[in-house]
């Protein structure tokens, strides 16, 4: 009942958010309000306020789970809800807050056409791979939470699974957090900002579980009594802040601390309503926090889409978590665990202490880990001593963001490979012989994409030679005209290179990568087809463009296209093959190479 | 109502709220077009800029720049410019000679309300600002995609097709000298194409001053073509701002170059940056007093 209440809450926040988000993708930028100094506005605020719910959803039950605090069944899968539907919210406002959202995959470290790569010294970039790893790996965790009940090949993976998340989640939110402080913008500054981050992050998380709770009609005293301590501790940093910049806010102030005192009135934290309110408040009071701190200069300039803006995240994730809890109701509800009910079976051996390294965690986690850490190594090395990437000095720091979430990465891909396995090729454990198929399919896809992803990273394909390898020696004179109207080899070369050469390549053969990016496919040149194409009508391409070619009129003049053509033609020759007859070819080239009248009217070739 | 039918309704009604949202002017009419400005409508924005001045900005000393440190840099040109803040009037001739050469649109209102104006160069407290090309840019480094970028010859430029509009270049730039593109400058009908060989840019792209890096490729093409082996210098080229100076205040070249204007001019005067990017190894400098 309750479930359905908040369905149709969120569905009234969301519909009404739709028409903000649709209106501010369709007006860009200038929908919303943005900050003067910063640029920045209500998404990057509303991001780093679900990234943070984001995090501290997994925080919360890997963090207890790994340090052997008992939680409940419901309640840590509801932490891990929480986490995957945040994400999902949280991911659509850095991509509606770009100006022009379709490059966004730009952002990707991924070689493409143009020998372009993402700039790995962006935070933005570390953001960007940190995240997909983090959603990657809460939603195994997840499921293998979920499942847990069935296989016990998965409830032993769930500790190795918390050891690793616990330093991952810890290590992406301190790279969020570097999206502010290493920038010259000086509300943005200051060490402090990981912790003040992360703190920020499980403060709000735990309020989040909190109001989820109040829904489920039940309450976790240990998280309330943790979400009692971090109002303390953010009131620390928010003082800290006030004594190193003078910044003090005092709305932010109230909601985020004051408020949440109110939880030592009995009468307060026994109602549903009072734990609600409380709850909220906090949430209301860090997003506040984080609102100020994206928008610090003019705050005050709060418009309707903003607030559209606002009613849609949160509709997003109420609609969201809502279907997903009443989708998984059986694995979440189901058996007979209840609230307050232990979620793991007990440990056979209960020992009163182990030794670190002789712990169970460790003897499964250690080869996962080492595998980890050589392809991490292996990829820090690789990046610093790129040579494609020579005008950018990449150092350590700049790929040392990376480090952690590779080696999570991979060790987890290595920890869940021989359980899943096991668990796809067992007769026994799967039911029905769809699952098993589906399973068995995808054990043999997957390992192809993570291949093919890994290719798609460090090669860029492609046959052209780079302009700097390129020298004048190799490329035959072509114009023997005595006309001076049309420019010489050596003026088209340089106009070549300049102009064309970053997509055409500077030998004239198009990349691998080219041909995949564009549709339709452009045709191999070759001396024939010149011939049968003509100069007047390749002319015409080159100034007033064609499908994917973009129109060069305004920029060169028509004697120094007809150049081109013929330096294409000469460029396509010496790309074929030896074995053609040599005369064929002379016979056809002065014919080509003769100077074409219409060319003397208004020739202007440059210095 | 079964399950088929739910959803089909339900994603109806969410796509038909998300249309609703994509059309001009959300509740009221949609926002006029003008047409294409004229010249004197780029002039009155200059004298509005001018009397909307901003404060002048803290000047600290600095050295001569030198050759850039970054890996690629070219040993024999770094192009920038000197200031001479003696002669400068603050004529704002510079800004409308910019407008021209690179098709800056007009502002529009918005951003005007907001005291904030397209124009490449801005003058603070009477001397003129724009890019200063830093060899150490902070807008290059937060650039995710690589389109802010440093060309071997020490200008910062941008790779406008490579551009998604994160505008976190635009935070980080200390003095503020990014300028974004919120509105389409065609569509809103606010550019006037004076010069065929700079594109107009895009809605949703950052740009700043190039440092008038066309005419540093058509100089180089013609060099090349008729003298490939021999290294270019630059020389023979100036930008919009320095060719329009009525004072000569502004000398623009390559300060790698002994015989360029630019050593010649800047050698015997003691030259300043602003203090936020004084440390960021510039390449323009403003020159005041002499040594």
């Amino acid at each position: 009942m309750i479930f359905r209440i908040l369905l149709y809450a969120g569905l009234a926040l969301l519909l009404p958010g739709l028409v903000a988000l649709g209106y501010s993708l369709w007006e860009g930028p200038a929908a919303w309000t943005t900050d003067v100094r910063t640029f920045w506005g209500v998404p990057i605020s509303l991001f780093v306020f679900w990234i943070g719910i984001a995090h501290a959803g997994t925080l919360i039950s890997a963090i207890l789970l790994a340090l052997g605090v008992k939680l409940d069944r419901r309640t840590s899968l509801l932490a891990e809800l929480t986490t995957l539907c945040a994400l999902v919210v949280a991911a659509v406002f850095p991509l509606m807050h770009l100006g022009v959202v379709e490059n966004f995959y730009m952002v990707i470290p991924f070689a493409d056409a143009r020998g372009s790569f993402a700039n790995v010294r962006s935070p933005l970039v570390w953001d960007f791979c940190c995240i997909a790893v983090y959603a990657l790996l809460s939603l195994v965790f997840f499921g293998i939470h979920l499942f847990s009940e069935r296989f016990q090949a998965l409830e032993d993976l769930r500790r190795p699974m918390a050891w690793l998340l616990f330093p991952l989640v810890l290590w992406v939110h301190t790279i969020v957090s570097l999206d502010f402080a290493t920038t010259f913008v000086p509300q943005w500054q200051g060490a402090f900002f990981p912790l003040y981050f992360i703190a920020g992050a499980i403060y709000s998380g735990l309020a989040m579980v909190n109001v989820l709770l109040v829904a489920e009609g039940c309450r976790v005293r240990l998280l309330e009594k943790l979400m009692m301590a971090f109002s303390f501790l953010m009131l620390l940093f928010w003082g800290w802040i006030f004594a190193v910049k003078g910044e003090w806010n005092f709305s932010v102030f109230a909601f985020g601390a004051l408020l949440p005192q109110l939880w030592w009135i009995s009468s307060v934290r026994e109602s549903p309503v009072g734990r609600l309110a409380i709850s909220i408040s906090v949430l209301f009071g860090l997003w506040l926090e984080r609102y100020y701190l994206v928008s610090p200069t003019n705050p005050e300039a709060f418009g309707w889409i903003d607030v559209g803006l606002l009613a849609f995240s949160i509709g997003l994730f109420t609609t969201l978590l809502v279907v997903l809890r009443i989708k998984l109701r059986k694995p979440i509800e189901g058996g007979e665990l209840l609230f307050g009910e232990l979620d793991e079976k007990p440990v056979p051996v209960v020992e009163p202490h182990t030794e670190p390294l002789t712990s169970r965690e460790f003897i499964v986690l250690r080869f996962p880990l080492l595998v980890g850490v050589l392809v991490a190594l292996v990829y820090t090395l690789w990046a610093v001593s790129r040579p494609a990437l020579d005008t950018v000095s990449v150092l350590l720091p700049n790929v040392a963001p990376l480090f952690y979430p590779i080696v999570a990465l991979v060790a987890a891909l290595v920890l869940c490979a021989r359980p899943f396995w096991k668990i796809a090729t067992d007769d026994a454990l799967l039911m029905n012989s769809k699952a098993k198929s589906l399973a068995r399919r995808l054990s043999v896809v997957f390992p192809f994409v993570v291949l093919a992803f890994l290719a798609g990273m460090f090669y860029a394909g492609g046959s052209s030679t780079p302009s700097k390898y390129s020298t004048s020696s190799d490329i035959s004179h072509f114009v023997e005209s005595d006309s001076v109207a049309v420019p010489d080899s050596l003026h088209a070369r340089a106009i070549w290179n300049a102009r064309c050469s970053s997509c055409h390549g500077t030998d004239g053969k198009f990349n691998e990568k080219f041909i995949r990016e564009f549709y339709p496919v452009p045709q191999k040149l070759t001396a024939e087809r010149f011939d049968s194409l003509g100069e007047d009508s390749l002319v015409h391409v080159i100034m007033n463009g064609r499908t994917n070619m973009n129109p060069y009129g305004d920029r060169i003049t028509e004697p120094e296209a007809r150049a081109l053509v013929r330096y294409m033609r000469s460029l396509a020759e010496s790309n074929e093959p030896a074995d053609i007859s040599a005369s064929e070819k002379n016979e056809s080239a002065p014919e080509i190479d003769e100077p074409v009248s219409e060319t003397n009217e208004s020739a202007e070739v440059a210095p | 109502m079964d399950r088929r039918e739910f959803l089909k309704l339900f994603s109806m009604t969410v796509a038909g709220f998300a249309l609703f949202g994509c059309r001009d002017g959300l509740f009221g009419t949609p926002v006029k077009r003008d047409a294409a400005p004229n010249l004197a409508d780029f002039e009155n924005e200059v004298r509005l800029a001018l009397s909307k001045m901003k404060p002048g900005m803290e000047l600290v000393r600095v050295p001569m720049p030198a050759a850039h440190k970054i890996p690629g840099a070219s040993s024999e040109n770094r192009f920038g410019m000197a200031i001479d803040l003696d002669a400068c009037d603050a004529c704002g001739k510079c800004v409308l000679a910019c407008i021209q050469e690179n098709n800056i649109p007009l502002s529009g209102p918005e951003l005007v309300a907001r005291g904030q104006f397209m124009h490449w160069i801005e003058l603070f407290g009477g001397a003129p600002a724009m890019c200063f090309h830093c060899g150490d840019a902070p807008c290059e480094k937060v650039c995710p995609t690589g389109a802010a970028n440093h060309t071997p010859d020490g200008i910062s430029a941008m790779m406008y097709k490579r551009c998604t509009g994160s505008r976190f270049c635009g935070a980080n730039c200390p003095i503020g000298a990014r300028k974004f593109n919120f509105e389409d400058p065609v569509a809103s009908g606010r550019s006037h194409k004076f010069n065929a060989s700079v594109p107009v840019r895009e809605k949703g792209v950052m740009e700043k001053c190039s440092l008038c890096l066309q005419r540093l490729q058509d100089s180089r093409q013609g060099f090349k073509a008729l003298h490939p082996s021999e290294s270019w210098r630059g020389r023979g080229v100036t930008t919009a701002c320095a060719a329009a100076c009525p004072k000569n205040a502004i000398i623009f070249g390559n300060w790698l170059d002994d015989d360029s204007p630019l050593v010649k001019a800047a050698k015997d005067r003691v030259l300043y940056a602003p203090k936020a990017i004084a440390s960021l190894d510039p390449s323009i400098v403003y020159m005041r007093g002499r040594r």
